[in-house]
């Protein structure tokens, strides 16, 4: 006989996911490459070279308060990647195996399987940001003298704008997929457009634009800016044929991260609700 | 009060849809009844697919509508729906224990055990082993369990033996027989015409996206005779076929007589009174209509 299962809506679809992802490679990979890369790059920083002297020691990178940053801007580009690419796979692998399709024949509605992704995207973000703050707690208090957690959180709301830096990569990845829905096309498109795309466009409005500062709003750029690479807040005083700032302040860029997250997950709900499956 | 065993399962409005320039589906209506084993019969590329997929939510129609259950289960109605659309569906890196565990938690019901249900598609053996290692009648039967699952009132098959050998073909029928058999309202998508007359009680006849005919599979299937003559003088035979009141048809191919002719007419006699008329006929066959010719003729 049937009885519905009585289930909060939010958990019963947090748990289909982990049911449909629990045993795939892919996705496994990914994650544990984010686990064992993340804390591996610190160990290049103890291989750069002595820094010039108008910047601070690299020992202090290691140290609290340096620690958030340092971490955070390595944590930038290995949550780039293997998160965002995690995400959209976890769309395009259910439009080549048609399941999203099963998936609504099956019952689910066109809502609850976007929220169903969504839902995953801000957990894997939610994680990642996680095993930042542990990470940096724990280097942070091996090597920093004392201790003192309030100083050890000194942080900007680091791992906040962390967070909010993984959701921005995640939400864009997965916009991407419900765009292109081919997993090749949407890596590919996703990544050339972080690291290709987006700098040249910039780099070109910046040559030919007399007021081009506003190019540092766009969106890869802003969501970068929540964790950039420290050393560029002093670069900032490094006179130069640019006559702007080269980062965005932190509340410059999130609310700007913010705005384009609304922007990314409203496109991708648009178009899954509009078009054919 | 309703009358429940008349409640229309189904309920297809004028449905069109338009892939840019191209009328994938014209105008199409049809009901299907409580109880119905429906078939649903036309050549590649006639709409079938197509309007299984907007009446299970997943295209959008270009125009028309459809409403299931008369509307009583609103948006929730594919809960109680088993179906398969074109291929088997599944996530190639779990085995079928977890395939069907996730169906399960999208139907939102309670009953864990797939026991019974592996057995009837005869997969209990392989129920630990990865999707992607079943052969297509392996996948198609785990399919086939799927839409088993929370018992639903209506079950939609789309090509089901689709791509199968014959021994594969053999167990698919079966098993869908087997499921008919069990009061269930059946929806079957086919190209092939024996199957759709094996197993089904009511046929709609679709082409170029239009419905040409639909009705029980036994008043689509006309009771006319079929028969082919020669002779050497073919004139006077066709002058002789056409004085007679029972042949309805008469054509010429490739000097054999082929005619219509209404079940009254009995060949022997026929044979008989040709002879008397002069007439010596060098070949006669006689055979009853089948529905896979009825099938051509409606679909030319």
């Amino acid at each position: 006989m049937k009885s519905p299962v009585k289930e909060k809506l939010m958990f019963r679809l947090i748990k289909l996911e982990w049911t449909k992802f629990r045993k795939n490679t892919v996705i496994q990979l990914l994650i544990l490459f984010f686990f064992l890369f993340f804390p591996a790059c610190l160990y290049f920083g103890t291989l750069i070279p002595e820094l010039p002297s108008f910047l601070p020691s690299k020992e202090s990178f290691f140290q609290f308060p340096d620690i958030w940053d340092y971490l955070g801007y390595a944590g930038n580009w290995i949550a780039f990647f293997f998160i965002g690419v995690a995400s959209v796979y976890l769309l395009t692998i259910e439009v080549s195996n048609k399941t999203m399709r099963q998936s609504i024949i099956n019952g689910l509605t066109r809502n609850e399987f976007f929220l169903s992704k969504l839902l995953s995207i801000i957990i894997i973000s939610a994680i990642a940001s996680a095993f930042y703050a542990v990470l940096g707690l724990i280097i942070g208090l091996i090597h920093t003298e004392g201790f003192d957690l309030v100083a050890a959180f000194d942080n900007d709301w680091a791992i906040a704008r962390f967070f909010l830096m993984c959701l921005s990569y995640t939400s864009f990845a997965l916009m991407l997929a419900y765009i292109f829905r081919k997993s090749g096309l949407a890596v590919f498109f996703y990544i050339s457009y972080v690291i290709i795309i987006e700098p040249l466009l910039r780099y070109f409005i910046i040559e030919r634009v007399e007021e081009a500062s506003f190019t540092r709003y766009f969106p890869m750029n802003a969501c970068e800016d929540l964790m950039p690479l420290p050393v560029m807040r002093y670069a900032n005083a490094i006179p130069d044929n640019i006559d702007f700032a080269f980062l965005l302040e932190y509340k410059e860029a999130v609310t700007a991260t913010i705005i384009y997250l609304a922007l990314f997950i409203s496109l991708s709900y648009f178009l899954f609700k509009k078009r054919d499956i | 009060m309703p009358n429940l065993f008349k409640m229309p399962v189904l309920q297809i409005d004028n449905l069109s849809k338009n892939y840019g320039r191209l009328k994938a589906l014209n105008k199409l209506s049809l009901t299907v009844e409580k109880g119905q084993i429906m078939g649903i019969l036309g050549p590649n590329g006639s709409g079938k697919t197509t309007t299984l997929g907007i009446i299970l939510g997943i295209l959008k129609a270009s125009g028309g509508d459809y409403s299931w259950f008369d509307g009583t289960m609103g948006h929730n109605y594919r809960l109680n729906i088993g179906s398969i659309l074109e291929t088997p569906n599944f996530y190639p890196y779990l085995d079928a224990d977890d395939n069907l565990e996730i169906v399960r938690q999208i139907k939102k019901v309670d009953d864990r055990n797939f026991d019974d249900l592996l057995d009837l598609v005869k997969l209990s053996g392989r129920r630990k082993s990865k999707f992607k290692t079943y052969s297509l009648g392996m996948k198609q039967r785990l399919a086939i369990a799927a839409t088993m699952i929370g018992d639903p009132d209506v079950v939609i098959f789309d090509e089901p033996t689709n791509g199968l050998d014959p021994q594969g073909i053999s167990e698919v029928r079966n098993t869908l027989t087997e499921i008919a058999s069990r009061g269930k309202t059946v929806i079957m998508a086919s190209h092939i015409l024996a199957e759709v007359e094996k197993i089904c009680s009511h046929v709609a006849i679709i082409k170029n996206g239009k419905l040409l005919a639909t009705g029980p599979v036994g008043s689509i299937l006309s009771s006319d005779i079929f028969l082919e003559l020669k002779s050497d003088d073919t004139d006077k035979l066709m002058g002789f076929l056409r004085s007679n009141q029972s042949i309805k048809k008469i054509e010429l191919k490739d000097g054999v007589i082929e005619c219509t002719a209404s079940e009254n007419l009995n060949p022997a006699e026929l044979n008989a009174s040709a002879f008397s008329h002069g007439i010596q006929l060098s070949h006669l066959v006689s055979r009853k209509r089948k529905l896979e010719e009825e099938f051509l003729e409606i679909t030319r």
